[in-house]
């Protein structure tokens, strides 16, 4: 028994606080998991069921005569059996199955020397594996989806457009808020956020028209304007609580000390400021990267990579572990963006007090 | 070095709020001015409209004979210490030196030089390389105050320097910034609400009330020839006491009275209320100019409230009415509480004060 009621107590306390913090990691990594080890698995692994935990690296055939030609198994892990997936004497059929379904590329001339094998060897049955190769989804996405590279760029150059608006004028704006007084400050600081008070998808036909008639429709400039208008209202939050964070005094010092407004800025505010504007980048880049909705309403022939992922899901060539492969490369930038940021980010809690 | 002039300057801030009101003011060269004053009286505003931080309503500004009052800060060669150092926390300590001169496009030797010299002269040699984060309270503004002397200004200023300091440190400071400030030769205006900084750093006190000037002077001017109740109560710790008293002319001279006190003044002293018309007056003494006798020689005698020693005397506070009078005595005895005490005047120190102007009457 325990003696100590208190010590029970924080057991528990802490228990439930683990338990708490493992379902939290639980909910954030099982489907990035589930998306990665999807990205891995073959067009046949995928839909199985069950679906496997994880890629196979090889895979264990067995070929036989048939009586139109040849009968290809493949091994099964969880039914612990050869399963007949093709049976024809095409040896080029046989090939591109082998390489689009089960993601093991074997040429034909290696398909005519497993024959062969068959035929002077006597027996009944040969057994022979082959390496998958793992890339090939990611190879395929590429090859099959409509131009997912000029994607790729255009969504980086939306993205970097989106965060060169909003963070320009949303820092000024900020600013503004935060060093000076004017009539109707805070309710105009609140009403910056109306236009988060709603999806962005409700006025996104309106949006399209709008950037017709600018000529922006279809255009990377237009989505990055749209994109801006929700992330100024963040940017305008957070960098307005940066410079408030920031003593007036150390701006007053360096105009004292010879330096003009704009030195000020340059010398002393911005750099200080640093963190706050990493921070709000980043959120603006996460924003504009991932949105996809308003993305296909206002693009056409010029989609962002959201957009093309999107698309590999539907339609004839949709499969789902080459859309996990590309859902894998859209999160790629942003993984990298995020830790090139982290350390400006950093600065703010830890590094440096002001 | 230069002198500063300001001319009937008046700071408003929006429509109605007076900061600073014709405000009048010249600092000579190498003077160590002080603006004194309780919180909100205008002194830190006077101060901001010098470095030009704050626009002035109305008014001019001379450093010389260079007028500056609508010119930028960068523009007028001064230097400030803030109240919270406002060392650049993303720059090391040689750069926080280095910024202003930097911007002045001087040669990088010449700046390398200039850093060393001032940081030598505010004892942080050792520290260049730091960051403010890493550095102590106190190191912090000795960077502040070599990053304002590298500049050679014509014109030093020091808003509460050493308000942010724990008390140990603001003493050491307050003379080592009185050296540094001999050593440098520089025209000073240091700001601060501690009287007792103010009486031992300044060449000159300018006392400041709601925005105008009170009283300028020495601070053996202000401490021994008090302009008005305000600055005999505001200067001196503790602080002058104060007596209501009447004006008794009889055959023997001129009696001051009250309830407690029957004091016959001095010839010499009775001369200052010739000219004065009313028959009431304040009585001002401070605390170290009553001094304690026995009872046949007393002018006043009441009893003993409280006593606190402070080792090189003791403050005993006596209760007169619903007045409190303090007396700085001898260290020994200590004086219980209830205990009689007896009490005369040193009379060529009595200032007397118009109760309706508040102003000094003896001058």
């Amino acid at each position: 028994m325990n003696k100590n009621p208190i010590k029970l107590g924080k057991l528990v306390r802490r228990t439930i606080f683990y338990l708490f913090i493992v379902t939290l990691a639980v909910s954030i990594i099982l489907p990035v998991f589930f998306l990665v080890s999807l990205s891995f698995l073959s067009t046949r692994e995928s839909y199985s069921f069950p679906l496997p935990l994880l890629p196979s690296l090889k895979t264990e055939y067995s070929l036989t005569h048939s009586d139109r030609g040849y009968l290809l198994s493949v091994y099964d892990k969880f039914d612990k059996e050869y399963q007949t997936v093709l049976d024809t004497a095409e040896l080029e059929k046989m090939s591109v199955y082998m390489k689009n379904q089960i993601g093991t590329p074997y040429s034909i001339p290696k398909i005519e020397e497993r024959i062969a094998e068959l035929e002077n060897g006597g027996k009944d049955t040969i057994f022979f594996s082959v390496r998958k190769n793992l890339l090939l989804n990611y190879t395929t996405f590429f090859q099959i989806t409509r131009d997912a590279v000029p994607a790729l760029l255009r969504s980086l150059q939306i993205a970097g457009l989106t965060i060169l608006i909003s963070l320009s004028i949303g820092s000024m704006a900020g600013y503004a808020f935060a060093r000076y007084v004017f009539a109707g400050r805070d309710v105009l600081k609140f009403s910056v956020l109306f236009v988060r008070m709603f999806p962005g998808v409700a006025i996104a036909l309106h949006m399209a028209i709008i950037l017709a008639n600018m000529g922006f429709y279809d255009k990377p400039i237009g989505l990055a304007l749209v994109y801006s208008v929700g992330s100024i209202a963040l940017t305008v939050w957070i960098t307005a609580s940066v410079f408030m964070g920031i003593p007036e005094s150390l701006e007053e010092a360096a105009q004292v000390f010879g330096a003009t407004k704009w030195q000020t800025f340059l010398r002393v505010t911005f750099p200080l400021a640093l963190p706050g504007l990493a921070a709000a980048a980043m959120y603006t880049f996460l924003g504009a990267w991932t949105e996809t909705v308003s993305a296909i309403l206002l693009t056409q022939f010029n989609p962002t990579f959201s957009v093309v992922v999107y698309q590999s899901l539907l339609g004839a060539v949709g499969n789902v572990n080459l859309t996990a492969a590309g859902g894998l490369v859209l999160a790629i930038p942003s993984l990298i963006f995020t830790f090139f940021i982290r350390k400006y980010i950093q600065q703010m809690w830890g590094g440096m007090t002001i | 070095m230069a002198t500063l002039t300001m001319q009937n300057v008046t700071k408003i801030f929006g429509r109605d709020v007076i900061a600073v009101k014709d405000f009048n003011l010249e600092v000579k060269e190498k003077e160590f001015l002080v603006l004194l004053g309780p919180s909100g009286c205008g002194k830190t505003t006077a101060m901001r409209m010098v470095a030009g931080l704050e626009e002035v309503t109305t008014g001019e500004i001379f450093i010389d004979d260079r007028e500056v009052t609508e010119l930028p800060p960068r523009k007028r060669n001064v230097s400030m210490i803030f109240q919270n150092y406002a060392v650049w926390p993303h720059m090391t300590v040689y750069d926080n030196i280095a910024f202003a001169l930097k911007l002045k496009k001087l040669h990088k030797d010449e700046i390398d030089r200039r850093v060393k010299e001032t940081a030598g002269m505010a004892k942080i040699e050792m520290l260049l390389e730091r960051y403010p984060s890493q550095l102590s309270g106190g190191q912090q503004q000795r960077v502040a105050v070599a990053r304002a002397i590298a500049v050679n200004p014509d014109i030093f200023l020091m808003d509460e320097p050493l308000s942010n300091l724990d008390a140990k440190l603001r003493v050491s400071m307050r003379t080592e910034l009185k050296a540094i400030h001999d050593k440098a030769g520089s025209t000073t205006v240091f700001v601060t609400h501690d009287q007792s900084e103010a009486m031992s750093m300044a060449d000159r006190i300018v006392i400041m009330k709601d925005g105008e000037v009170i009283q300028v002077g020495s601070p053996d001017d202000v401490y021994h020839r008090s302009g008005s109740i305000f600055v005999a109560d505001f200067i001196g710790t503790p602080p002058t006491n104060f007596m209501d008293v009447k004006i008794q002319k009889e055959s023997n001279g001129t009696h001051l009275v009250n309830t407690h006190l029957n004091l016959l003044l001095e010839p010499e002293m009775a001369k200052h209320l010739n000219g004065y018309d009313k028959n009431h007056i304040v009585l001002g003494i401070r605390p170290e100019n009553i001094v304690l006798v026995g009872e046949s020689d007393a002018a006043l005698s009441a009893s003993c409230l409280v006593s606190e020693p402070q080792g090189s005397h003791q403050v005993v506070a006596i209760q007169l009415d619903d007045n409190i009078v303090k007396v700085v005595a001898p260290p020994n005895p200590i004086i219980a509480p209830g205990t009689d005490v007896h009490l005369i005047f040193k009379q060529e120190t009595l200032r007397f004060f118009d109760p309706d102007t508040t102003l000094a009457i003896n001058d």
